[in-house]
């Protein structure tokens, strides 16, 4: 409820006192297939201590989001408009080596597969110290101090042993660990985790998102968690964004999303969710078509294809109008917040059990 | 008196190295002065051909040799070579670029004496003289000159020239001409290796009946039939001598004990040679060779084409750079002949080979077609693949102008006529009923055998043959036309004299009883008039009446039998650098004469 | 890491001992009597059979190769004189020793490849670098349609092009040739500087493709993006991360580069008359000299063979997966 103060399709003035800001971003890719719209006017805030959680499915544009935050995308193939504001910084247009300056130390990633994202021909210490180093100008020796320091911290045992081994001398979830400490070397103020846990099993995804709070608690960072897990999410974030085709097509705190969701494709995340307390032979029921092009979304709403509700909006409008999200709470939906409700109720809130 | 294959192929494929030891001759040659144009030199060495080669006396064995005008003592050459030296010992040198490195290295009883007008001689070597015969021609006396010796200072004896005639003998003896043991031991094959099986290694000598050496100076053969052209044969650089004190056999092939005014400092076989003076050569005993250069370095793996270009660029080292073997390749003769800051630093010559296309007497049995074969065939087409005047010379019969007492004939009209009488053939043809007769004609798949091929094909083809050309590889090319019943009716080949007598020449290449698989006799001709005619020269112990009965044979060959027609005598140009003095070509080595050379200061 | 190199160099026996039995079986094959090379002009059948006994070729084919390969290990006294382990007998050419002529013809072959080694990789890696680090620039375009020119080149054309270029017309470089370094390094270097070049010409081209082909992958890997994300400097990334991720195809395919340079350069052995490895292995081919055939078919395949053991250990220090597992 600290986010979202204006509709997106005015690409208003980033908001005052967030600490990142996002308004009205455009990533395109050009391909040999021809211009892929992956994140097609997108626009949100994000508060100091705070935790944004955005979900959708792949190829929604959620990394590609948070790749643009941090300037990695490769400019030769990239074209990025809008704004990108930290902490009143300009950072679409800003030079390499002032994104390089920001990179690892004020706003650090965590990427999904630590397997892939950890470099296989250097060691753990090393990889944590670098940043460090770097950023801090300290020396090679209290990198490495640190680095110890780091993977005692993200709760890895004898840290001064481990410090000098390799990635894949680490199970799955101390090598995420090991990444966490890397990103949290120095202390960034925003963090980014794409699918953090996604290659974890279930105790240790708890024990990681455990310890992204417990980090969070200390050094005040602003996380956004990148999910398609509403499961994961729900445990930590303090806001979701959902996103769909480019677009974000709901917002809302967290448990105003679990509650009352109101977008059809919302609903449809929530039904395909496995429950902990369900009944094993109840079938879930996952979204039916596949996520459209982004090559040539589809006119209108781009969920339209897949959504069973268009009907009740009536007139084919769903396939001609792109509907907006509205300001604060709201999804990008041309049901009526009465139809939303009802159609919630009735159908989709029983099903959830 | 076979040439090995290797020496057949690369004459048929581009005439270029010749693997000959000794050949051709039959006097002049280029003299001493380099020639400024083609023409001059062809005429030239055509006009001297037509001397006499000369058995010398005593005064014409005496050294010491007839200094060469110019020439400055001291230097060093560089000698671009294409093969290494496979043998070193004379007993297995037969090739002719070990030959050529025999005569700076190694002496025999006799050898070749080229004066400065151009003028050859066979004179004694080691020995006094060319030798003296007796008892009709079967006993020969040698005696040698004072003050010979061995690199290291040894005298060389009598006990050595016997050394070196019973070593030959010996099984590891394979490479070296088999004339000497042959004549001895009154043999065909190598059925001589009887008389001693195991050379003298094991204490066993040739009787005194056959070999005496009643002192240290004087050594006697005693042949079982005359031997007329013995001077020729041990001017041969395979009976040179061996030191009997020094013979390691098989090692000794790689460090032989020198002669010659050279001596080997370092071989690296297959990359280098240096070749220093041997400082107990005594010039005063040596009529033929000199002593100019300091060194020689020779490097190998010089094809043609690079000691050309290497030569025509003399550039920097490149002026004192010669080869001894390596002709000017085709493809750069144009340019050579054509400037004359180049061509003035060339040589040229006869090489000993004749070629021929052979009809295979055994399935052409036909005179008609046979005579129509002969008239039909286009010899220009093998004389351009040969790089034309520079590498060849119309042949109007199969003895080579280099043979002593050559008459120059074209009874068949086949030099005057190069393109072939496609007309006159096919009316033979038609006359005798024999139209589209088919031929097959075998040819080697090198550049060169596939260009004249075609030509000649077409040209049968035209004259009224129904020609199926068979592509024949060259490294087998000899195997299979040489074999007896050979499914082929025409093919290309190649011979060269040992010496300049056309008793290498005939009897090898046209006696019937001789046909074997591999023999020489590819054309396979049996018959009783040529092989009645080579017993009858063969017993003649007048040189002069033996050299005409001879080329009456060739004439009666080329024109009554017909087992092939001959094609082109070989020729070639070499080239050398501009510091380089001395370049004679030596008809008796079929290159530039190495003794002669020296650098200019 | 013993227990590795154990294991390879017994698999490389048995390489090499199938490789030896297959060019000794595959030389009598061939129908040509290796004889006839030192039957000079009096080639009778008996000279023949003097000649296939002092060659040892009277024996039958396996017997011949169980001598030759026994040999190798327990020396043997020839007529040609005495022959210590490594043996592999006499050349039936010229009846030089085939282990000593190796040998000396190694070092030839040796400062071939290695001198254009340096000069291969110091461009083919330099420019293949700097393509994939200007990826899709104009510097990038004009390099790799460049190697793509270079890579069809041919030695055989180069290699007198040059020669005519700057020494025959101009002077400009000395006449290729072979100084041993110990003897004179200047001239080793002068001799030996267009040969070098000749022959990385098409190995710089593959090794600019190869370069540039594996750096744009590396620089798509995750953890290179991890890097960058961490902050550090685009050279840091390109040098560090992406470049360390780049040297297992290179050091690969180096290995088997330089494992059949050693073997000898052939072509261009041939073009610059250099006498090393590779024009005796012409040599023998055409002279059917068995042994020193067999002396240099063992000896390049052993070149090839160990360079590929050696590779296997330098991706052990490279990649510590395959070093810690």
């Amino acid at each position: 409820m600290t986010t979202m103060t204006t509709p997106e399709d005015a690409a208003p003035k980033a908001a005052q006192g967030a600490f990142l800001s996002v308004r009205d971003l455009y990533v395109r890719f050009s391909t040999e297939d021809g211009i892929v719209k992956a994140v097609d006017g997108l626009s949100f805030d994000l508060q100091r201590g705070q935790t944004l959680g955005i979900v959708g499915e792949s190829g929604s544009g959620k990394s590609v989001t948070n790749l643009a935050v941090l300037g990695l995308h490769n400019p030769a193939t990239t074209e990025i408009a809008g704004e990108i504001v930290l902490d009143g910084q300009e950072l679409t247009g800003a030079s390499n080596r002032t994104l390089e300056r920001l990179r690892g130390n004020r706003m650090a990633m965590i990427f999904q597969d630590s397997l892939t994202a950890l470099s296989p021909y250097y060691t753990v210490g090393r990889q944590i110290a670098e940043p460090y180093v770097k950023h801090r100008g300290a020396s090679k020796r209290e990198g490495r101090e640190r680095a110890i320091e780091m993977l005692e911290k993200v709760g890895i045992p004898q840290p001064r042993l481990r410090v000098d081994d390799y990635p894949h001398q680490f199970s799955g979830g101390m090598r995420q660990r090991a990444m966490i400490a890397m990103a949290l070397v120095c202390n960034p103020d925003l963090l980014i985790a794409d699918e953090p846990t996604t290659a974890l099993d279930v105790t240790v995804q708890a024990q990681i998102l455990d310890l992204l709070s417990d980090l969070q608690q200390e050094f005040g960072s602003a996380i956004i968690l990148i999910t398609h897990d509403l499961g994961v999410v729900s445990k930590v974030a303090d806001d979701l964004l959902v996103m769909y085709a480019g677009r974000a097509v709901e917002r809302g705190s967290t448990r105003q999303l679990l509650t009352e969701p109101q977008h059809p494709y919302t609903w449809g995340l929530l039904g395909s969710m496995p429950r902990l307390m369900s009944d094993v032979n109840e079938q879930l029921t996952p979204i039916p078509g596949a996520p459209p092009s982004l090559l040539a979304p589809p006119p209108g709403c781009a969920f339209h294809p897949r959504c069973g509700y268009t009907d009740l909006v009536g007139g084919g409008r769903c396939a001609v109008q792109r509907p907006d999200l509205p300001l604060g709470r709201g999804s990008a939906c041309h049901l009526t917040d009465q139809q939303k409700r009802s159609v919630f109720i009735e159908t989709i809130q029983p099903r959830l059990g | 008196m076979r040439r090995t294959r290797t020496a057949l192929l690369a004459t048929v494929a581009a005439g270029a190295l010749v693997l000959t030891a000794c050949s051709s001759g039959g006097g002049g040659g280029n003299s001493t002065t380099e020639n400024k144009d083609a023409k001059v030199k062809q005429s030239k060495s055509a006009q001297q051909l037509a001397g006499q080669i000369t058995f010398g006396d005593d005064a014409a064995s005496k050294g010491p040799a007839e200094p060469v005008p110019g020439a400055t003592p001291g230097g060093t050459m560089n000698v671009l070579e294409r093969d290494s030296y496979t043998h070193l010992d004379p007993g297995q040198i037969y090739v002719s670029n070990e030959g050529q490195l025999a005569t700076l290295i190694h002496r025999g009883l006799t050898t070749y004496k080229l004066d400065n007008a151009g003028k050859y001689t066979v004179v004694g070597d080691l020995a006094t003289n060319s030798g003296e015969q007796s008892d009709g021609g079967k006993t020969w006396t040698y005696h040698l000159k004072d003050g010979i010796k061995f690199q290291d200072g040894t005298p060389i004896t009598s006990k050595d020239i016997r050394w070196s005639v019973e070593r030959l003998f010996a099984p590891f003896i394979t490479n070296g001409p088999a004339y000497l043991q042959q004549w001895l031991a009154n043999t065909a094959g190598t059925d001589y290796r009887k008389l001693l099986p195991d050379g003298p290694y094991k204490g066993a000598h040739l009787p005194d009946t056959l070999l005496s050496t009643p002192d240290a100076k004087t050594i006697v053969f005693h042949f079982p039939k005359p031997q007329t052209d013995t001077p020729y044969l041990f001017a041969m650089p395979g009976y040179s001598v061996v030191d009997s004190a020094k013979d390691t056999k098989q090692a000794y092939d790689k460090a032989p004990v020198a002669s010659g005014p050279y001596m080997i400092k370092n071989f690296d076989q297959g990359k280098s040679m240096t070749l220093v003076k041997n400082p107990n050569w005594d010039p005063n005993t040596d009529s033929a060779r000199h002593q100019y250069v300091d060194t020689f370095a020779i490097t190998f793996n010089h094809q043609a084409e690079d000691s050309t270009k290497r030569l025509m660029s003399d550039s920097g080292e490149n002026q004192t750079s010669v080869s001894f073997d390596n002709a000017v390749d085709t493809d750069n003769t144009p340019k050579v002949v054509g400037d004359p800051a180049i061509y003035k630093r060339t040589v040229a010559g006869y090489q000993p080979f004749v070629g021929q296309i052979d009809f295979n007497m055994k399935r052409l049995t036909d005179f008609d077609v046979r005579k129509a074969l002969a008239l039909a065939i286009p010899t220009k087409a093998v004389y351009q693949a040969l790089g034309a005047e520079y590498g060849a010379e119309y042949a109007g019969g199969f003895l080579s102008p280099s043979l002593a007492g050559y008459q120059k004939a074209d009874p068949l009209g086949k030099a005057a006529n190069p393109n072939g009488d496609a007309a006159a053939a096919k009316k033979i043809l038609t006359d005798a009923g024999k139209l589209n007769t088919k031929i097959t004609y075998a040819y080697v798949n090198t550049t060169a055998g596939q260009q004249y091929s075609v030509t000649i094909a077409t040209a049968l083809k035209a004259a009224g043959f129904d020609v199926q050309r068979k592509e024949l590889p060259s490294d087998t090319y000899y195997d299979l036309i040489g074999k007896v019943d050979n499914q082929y009716d025409i093919y290309a080949s190649a011979w060269g004299a040992d010496w300049p007598s056309a008793s290498t020449v005939i009897p090898p290449v046209f006696d019937g009883r001789t046909i074997a698989d591999q023999a020489p006799n590819y054309a396979h001709v049996n018959d009783a008039h040529i092989n009645s005619e080579i017993d009858r020269i063969e017993a003649l112990t007048d040189p002069a009446a033996a050299q005409k009965a001879w080329f009456d044979l060739n004439t009666y060959i080329v024109t009554k039998v017909i087992p092939g027609v001959p094609t082109v005598y070989y020729k070639q140009l070499q080239l050398f650098g501009s510091k380089v003095g001395g370049a004679v070509y030596n008809n008796m080595f079929s290159a530039i004469d190495a003794t002669k050379l020296f650098v200019k200061q | 890491m013993l227990r590795f190199l154990v294991r390879r160099t017994l698999g490389a026996v048995v390489i090499l001992l199938f490789i030896s039995a297959f060019t000794f079986f595959l030389f009598f094959a061939i129908p040509h009597d290796p004889a006839l090379l030192s039957c000079g002009k009096n080639c009778t059948p008996d000279n023949l059979k003097t000649i296939h006994h002092n060659l040892g070729l009277d024996h039958p084919v396996p017997v011949q190769y169980y001598l030759f390969m026994v040999r190798i290990f327990t020396g043997h006294h020839f007529a040609a004189g005495n022959c210590p382990a490594p043996c592999f007998g006499y050349s039936f050419a010229n009846s030089e020793p085939v282990w000593p002529t190796l040998i000396d013809r190694l070092p030839t072959t040796l400062s071939l490849a290695l001198g254009s080694m340096v000069v291969f990789l110091l461009f083919g890696l330099g420019t293949g670098m700097l393509a994939a680090w200007r990826r899709g620039s104009a510097v990038d375009k004009v390099l790799s349609s460049a190697s793509l020119v270079l890579s069809s080149m041919q030695i055989y054309f180069v290699g007198p092009l040059v020669l005519a270029l700057l020494v025959y017309n101009n002077h400009i470089l000395d006449q290729p040739k072979y100084v041993p370094l110990t003897q004179n390094p200047v001239h080793w270097f002068s001799g030996l500087i267009i040969p070098w070049c000749v022959l990385s010409i098409l190995f710089t081209a593959n090794y600019t493709r190869m370069a540039r082909s594996t750096m744009i992958e590396q620089l798509q890997e995750e953890h290179v993006r991890t890097a960058r994300a961490k902050g550090m400097s685009g050279a840091y990334v390109f040098f560090r991360y992406a470049w360390r991720g780049s040297l297992i195809p290179i050091v690969t395919i180096l290995g088997i580069d330089l494992g059949s340079l050693l073997g000898g350069a052939m072509i261009t052995e041939w073009t610059f008359q250099l006498t090393g490895l590779g024009r005796l292995a012409i040599d023998s081919v055409t002279k059917t000299d068995l042994p020193m055939l067999m002396g240099v078919m063992l000896f390049s395949s052993a070149m090839i063979v160990l360079f590929n053991i050696l590779v296997d250990a330098v991706y052990a220090f490279i990649d510590p997966r395959i070093r810690l597992s």
